[in-house]
């Protein structure tokens, strides 16, 4: 898969995840952090993020460092998928 | 003597006072009693009908596959962020409490009546269990799946960290909130509470209910419910809430008694409607309005005939389960009712009586022939019933 479809496929399942009923995949950029004043993502997000990646892509994070290297916008996340993925 | 029993004699002061008593009649019938006055100020109603912020009951929102589904607003008062985890009975809950809680800001205590809670949550967080094989589960439908995740957000969104507790006793589960809070208020005369009752409609409860009996198999318009000669009732839901407390300056009505009983012989809810009535009527004095739960289920038809058998041409008889539908807490509905009287419209009166106001209320509701309650209510607003 393409590296923009994946991001447009990670941006579909983290509103589907996350319940983001009045987010548009094409509202979240690439750069925008997940958390804070970006996105707005808290702690829970966190963990159902993790488990996304777990389910979709057969990537299991252990250590919390490491998750919040990751876990930093839509770019990370889809550079993390494409080297750890699993399935 | 059961823990039912051991509550009420715990918080009871002694039989001779006849302020508060227990009665055991027959192996099938455990009633409460309680006659401690509590003041109903703010109320608040979400429900299938038009009822939250402007009320209208005029118009009659219609079935769809046989449920009532509640009118929801747009719930401005609760973060979105917090507001996308929710599932629709915390939305309720909670979207139906909050601005009670504005109202109240120093409320002692959050009291919940539901039967389920988030049932649909609850369900799709067990079903992950299934589908991930017990692996790694999210902790939205978790957290948002118990019963008291409605008073908890309460508790938490406004920091209330005071008296915090949801009943879950099914078809009771409001009356015995609304014991709760009349036992609280005497403990603590100067308190006030927040009581509320909440349930959902959720795919799983439908479905097991739905193939038990209890819900029409024919499609049934709202307005023919009453007139349907089959079994099974629609399905609906809600949520009500109310500030109560001792005072009665500014209250809108008055519990002056409630009593909830076990039984499935209408016979034993004839008696205790008769009883309930002698001992909370002035000799002569008749109640000028009976809210029942009729649901339109043949089968539990002969309950509500046995109490409407005990009131005369003066007592005017209402109906509401057209409007809300059949759920475990819809008394909360009948109460949020008896406090908006004026807005009671035409097609809520199944016989008008001769009183000229409204101002002693009974209520009476059943779920699935076994739990039965009765509510007496004082307006402090005398109207004419069903004349608007």
């Amino acid at each position: 898969m393409e590296k923009e479809q994946l991001k447009q496929q990670l941006k579909q399942q983290i509103i589907q995840f996350l319940n983001l009923t009045n987010v548009k995949p094409e509202d979240i950029k690439d750069d925008q952090p997940l958390f804070g004043e970006g996105l707005g993502l808290d702690s829970i997000d966190s963990i159902e993020l993790i488990v996304l990646l777990s389910r979709e892509y057969g990537i299991s994070i252990q250590d919390p460092k490491e998750g919040r290297k990751v876990l930093v916008d839509i770019n990370t996340m889809v550079d993390y998928i494409i080297q750890h993925r699993t399935k | 003597m059961d823990l039912e029993e051991i509550v009420v004699h715990l918080f009871s002061p002694p039989r001779n006072t006849s302020t508060n008593l227990t009665t055991t009649t027959g192996s099938n019938f455990k009633s409460q009693i309680s006659n401690h006055f509590m003041f109903i100020h703010y109320n608040n109603c979400i429900s299938t009908q038009q009822t939250f912020e402007k009320t209208d009951l005029e118009i009659l929102h219609e079935t769809v596959d046989n449920k009532l589904k509640a009118i929801e607003p747009s719930y401005e008062g609760i973060p979105p962020g917090i507001l996308r985890r929710m599932g629709k009975a915390v939305r309720m809950g909670v979207g139906c409490a909050l601005p009670a809680l504005q109202e109240a800001s120093q409320a002692n205590g959050i009291i919940i009546g539901t039967a389920n809670g988030g049932m649909e949550d609850c369900i799709r967080f067990l079903n992950q269990i299934i589908d991930y094989e017990e692996g790694m589960l999210t902790p939205g439908n978790f957290v948002q799946s118990t019963p008291n995740a409605i008073a908890a957000q309460l508790g938490l969104m406004t920091r209330n960290k005071q008296y915090n507790i949801t009943h879950v006793h099914r078809g009771l589960a409001f009356e015995n909130a609304l014991l709760d809070a009349m036992m609280k208020l005497r403990e603590l005369p100067d308190a006030i509470y927040l009581l509320a009752a909440v349930d959902e409609i959720s795919d799983y409860n439908y479905n097991i209910d739905y193939l038990d009996g209890w819900y029409k198999k024919e499609p049934v318009k709202s307005k023919d419910l009453y007139s349907a000669s089959t079994t099974g009732s629609l399905a609906g839901e809600g949520a009500a809430t109310f500030i109560v407390n001792n005072r009665e300056a500014n209250a809108v009505a008055c519990i002056k008694g409630i009593q909830t009983l076990h039984t499935t012989n209408e016979n034993t809810v004839k008696q205790a409607c008769s009883e309930f009535l002698s001992k909370h009527l002035k000799p002569g004095e008749k109640p000028d309005i009976c809210i029942t739960g009729e649901n339109g289920d043949s089968r539990m038809l002969k309950y509500y005939s046995a109490v409407e058998s005990v009131f005369d041409e003066a007592t005017t008889i209402a109906r509401f389960k057209h409007m809300s539908g059949e759920f475990p807490t819809a008394s909360a509905i009948a109460l949020w009712l008896a406090c908006n009287l004026h807005s009671l419209p035409a097609h809520c009166i199944k016989k008008q009586g001769t009183v000229k106001h409204a101002e002693n209320i009974i209520i009476y509701n059943h779920y699935k022939g076994s739990q039965h309650a009765f509510i007496w209510v004082q307006r402090l607003e005398k109207i004419k019933p069903g004349l608007h």
